[in-house]
């Protein structure tokens, strides 16, 4: 092999598609760099409770995704890092990633006593800011790098509590930005998807009470490292809902918000009303939908709920969700009896859809994008996940292997 | 909802929709969305969702048979929200005038004006090339010598001109109107079943409509209600001016023109600032944002283009009269009364026909308790 030959790939975004892309590329001879903006890698998957349509937890699946790349010395994670510069070169590309400093080192056992001492709280950006943490944490259990993280900005003035209770030395609060260059000889976008939000959708109460919450909060609640401890509770009160309500393609499907089909929030909703009868075998769970997507296999899920007891599927798009005292009142037509149903829930879950990133992808790389902002592939640069298409975490797996190949393909082309 | 059970698509009338302005129709995957945010729609029986899919199928005897076609307003709220952009608004305003063509009396007149688009010159030439024809072959084309300082347009164009054209136009609109009307009421009968008298159920209806009760249920196009509300008393005031003025000149004997501190005569002008500032408001209102307003399409256009050229005439007419220019004053009243007779005979095809079928509508649902919204 040449040293042209050995370009590493560059895979921008370790989510479910990214690690993919980077292991199944690494697993076939080629040199890797796998580029993550957070500080551990997994993405938007591993803040799903459980995945359909086996319902299991992704943590399981991650797992098993970490020994391949901790067993694969040809992929090189680098969490904490962003796509800063790019430039075309000799048939690749030239590329700047810029390491936010590491206030923590890889010395870090993850031992915590730096967070007992830790005096900030922030927002949990891995429980979408549905809890608050100390500035300097693990990121999640199943965290890996299993590395702590500081949120440096939110540190009190000339505090340093923190690496005083550290005894290992892993903490270093004067640490500097510090940028690389990687010759690469293609790359892979997987920078994923943003959540549509719900603060867009106030004709069904979103972001006008606590109790409409979108499906990604309803996997953080039942999710036994989330806000609640996996206890699913109405916002408003901490009290389990008697009667859960799910808007399906809630800003989907809609030329005024998503005009696309997500492709994941039937079987989403499916699988949370399974999490909530397991839990709260009383509650009336109903969901109100326009069709109901759950194409081959995933079929028997739909049967399967649909055949509960206590869980009502009605055909209609709701039309409106108002708060009303302590209850929501839903307003929808029940197409198959042909009248208005007026309805009251204690907690309505907005199954929203999913907003493509092209990150760097867009800007740097020069993406273009289909009409619904998803990243179009060009020559050298393939594009993987939901930063593609639409598509469940099983399709974007596929996706990313394709990925995988198509850039190895345009790398090798070039050598 | 339609007691038929049978099908009968008629590839016409999804033809004839697509053409008038319906075409997006075919865009509704029946979501619902539409009858959910509809402040109108009954909840026993909700539009316009119903309604898309009898368009998309082309059901024209169900959709003529449904009251839902004329409860709805065209408030838009159903536009705004409808997430395929189908138009739910401007489709239902289609089927309306699908219908009112369905049911003229004869049928051809109300294809003339279904054909508005084409047909509108016809329709306003014609009626006043007949005013100029009859005043020309009677010698009243031009002014007369000797006119008083003070005239009266009766000096120009008798009284006898006037009531020997709109006695047997009002006699045959209403021959015309009474037909559609009873094939209407035939129809509606096979949605419910009706209990008590009609004319104990329209009492309440005409109550409603005096305050447009319904229009101001609605949400996005609320704005329109006041146009329209100003409107409609305006022709009410300008009816009501007009029947006075027959008692005062036949039985009170009262001098024309009369002066403008009588009753009648505030009554009259009243009745044309009301028409002028309806008129404003609703052609505003359509120059705004297509989504809030509704979409213009030919038929809805004429009626609406009439209906101003009958107030800017008339209120011209008058001007024109004080400023004493009776030359100008007799072409304006010419073109006047010819727009005056096209609004009369277009009544029965016309979107002004609305008038006829929303209010029996209304009083169907009131004798059949579909009524929910406002009982």
């Amino acid at each position: 092999m040449t040293g042209q030959q050995s370009r590493p790939l560059l895979v921008v975004g370790a989510g479910i598609a990214g690690i993919t892309s980077a292991l199944e590329a690494a697993e076939a001879g080629r040199e890797v760099v796998l580029v993550e903006r957070d500080a551990s890698i997994g993405g938007r998957v591993l803040r799903n409770h459980h995945y359909f349509p086996k319902l299991c937890p992704p943590s399981c699946g991650m797992e098993i995704n970490t020994g391949r790349l901790e067993r694969n010395p040809r992929v090189r994670v680098v969490t904490r890092a962003r796509v800063t510069g790019c430039r075309e070169r000799d048939g690749g590309y030239e590329v700047t990633v810029t390491h936010a400093p590491a206030y923590v080192n890889e010395r870090c056992t993850a031992c915590g006593a730096c967070s007992g001492v830790c005096p900030a709280k922030v927002k949990d950006a891995f429980n979408l800011e549905m809890a608050e943490v100390p500035a300097i944490r693990l990121p999640h259990p199943n965290a890996w790098p299993k590395l702590f993280v500081l949120d440096r900005q939110a540190c009190p003035d000339g505090c340093h509590a923190c690496k005083d209770a550290c005894t290992y030395d892993a903490i270093d609060l004067d640490a500097e930005e510090r940028t690389e260059t990687v010759q690469a000889g293609a790359v892979v976008i997987a920078t994923g998807w943003d959540p549509y939000p719900i603060e867009r959708l106030p004709e069904l109460g979103g972001g006008l009470s606590p109790d409409v919450i979108a499906n990604v909060h309803m996997e953080r609640m039942a999710a036994p490292a989330g806000p609640t401890g996996g206890k699913i509770l109405r916002p408003s009160d901490q009290q389990p809902p008697k009667r859960v309500a799910f808007v399906q393609c809630a800003g989907s499907r809609d030329v005024n918000h998503l005009a696309y089909c997500s492709a994941v929030c039937c079987l989403a909703s499916l699988k949370q009303a399974i999490y909530v009868k397991e839990q709260l075998p009383d509650a009336e769970v109903t969901i109100y939908y326009i069709d109901r997507r759950t194409p081959g296999r995933n079929e028997e899920m739909l049967t399967k709920v649909a055949a509960m007891e206590g869980v009502h599927l009605i055909k209609g798009k709701v039309a409106k969700v108002e708060p009303r005292g302590r209850v929501l009142a839903l307003r929808v037509e029940d197409v198959e009896s042909g009248r208005i149903v007026h309805a009251e829930a204690d907690l309505v879950v907005l199954a929203t859809g999913m907003v493509p990133s092209l990150g760097a992808g867009a800007g740097l790389f020069g993406l273009s994008s289909d009409d619904d902002g998803f990243g179009v592939e060009k020559p050298g640069v393939a594009v993987a996940g939901v930063a593609h298409r639409p598509e469940d975490v099983a399709a974007s797996v596929r996706d990313a292997t394709g990925a995988a190949a198509r850039a190895c393909i345009a790398a090798g082309r070039r050598a | 909802m339609a007691a038929n059970s049978t099908l009968l698509p008629s590839q016409d009338f999804r033809e004839a929709l697509r053409r008038r302005g319906g075409e997006a129709a075919s865009r509704c995957y029946q979501c619902a969305t539409c009858s959910g945010v509809c402040e109108l729609a009954p909840d026993e029986a909700p539009f316009p969702r119903r309604l898309m899919l009898w368009a998309q199928w082309g059901l024209a005897d169900r959709l003529a048979a449904d009251p839902a076609v004329w409860l709805c307003h065209q408030c838009n709220d159903c536009t705004v929200h409808c997430p395929r952009d189908a138009k739910p608004g401007d489709v239902v305003q289609v089927i309306r005038a699908l219908v009112i063509e369905k049911l003229a009396f004869p049928s051809l007149l109300g294809r003339l004006v279904g054909a508005a688009r084409s047909s509108w010159l016809l329709l306003l030439g014609l009626p006043i090339a007949f005013w100029v024809a009859l005043l020309a072959a009677t010698g009243h084309l031009a002014v007369p010598a000797g006119l008083p300082q003070n005239w009266a347009y009766e000096q120009l164009v008798p009284h006898l001109f006037i009531y020997s054209v709109f006695f047997p136009v009002a006699a045959w609109v209403i021959l015309a109107a009474g037909v559609s009307g009873w094939r209407f009421w035939d129809l509606l009968a096979c949605n419910g079943s009706r209990q008590g008298s009609f004319i104990v159920s329209l009492w309440p209806v005409l109550g409603e409509i005096a305050t447009h009760k319904r229009f101001g249920i609605c949400g996005t196009a609320k704005p329109r209600q006041l146009g329209h509300l100003t409107l409609m008393w305006g022709f009410v005031g300008a009816a009501v001016t007009s029947g006075l003025l027959i008692v005062g000149i036949y039985l009170q004997h009262l001098a024309m023109p009369l002066a403008l501190s009588h009753p009648y005569k505030i009554l009259g002008n009243l009745s044309m600032v009301l028409l002028l500032i309806g008129v404003a408001l609703l052609v505003g209102n359509r120059l705004g944002d297509a989504k809030v307003a509704g979409a213009s399409n030919g038929f809805d256009t004429f009626f609406l283009g009439v209906v101003v050229l009958v107030v800017l005439t008339g209120t011209a007419v008058e001007l024109t009269r004080l400023m004493g220019d009776a030359s100008l004053g007799l072409t304006l009243y010419v073109v006047h009364l010819g727009v005056v007779t096209s609004l009369f005979l277009t009544f029965p095809y016309s979107k002004f026909a609305h008038m006829l079928y929303r209010t029996l509508a209304l009083v169907h649902v009131r004798m059949t308790g579909m009524d929910a919204k406002l009982s």
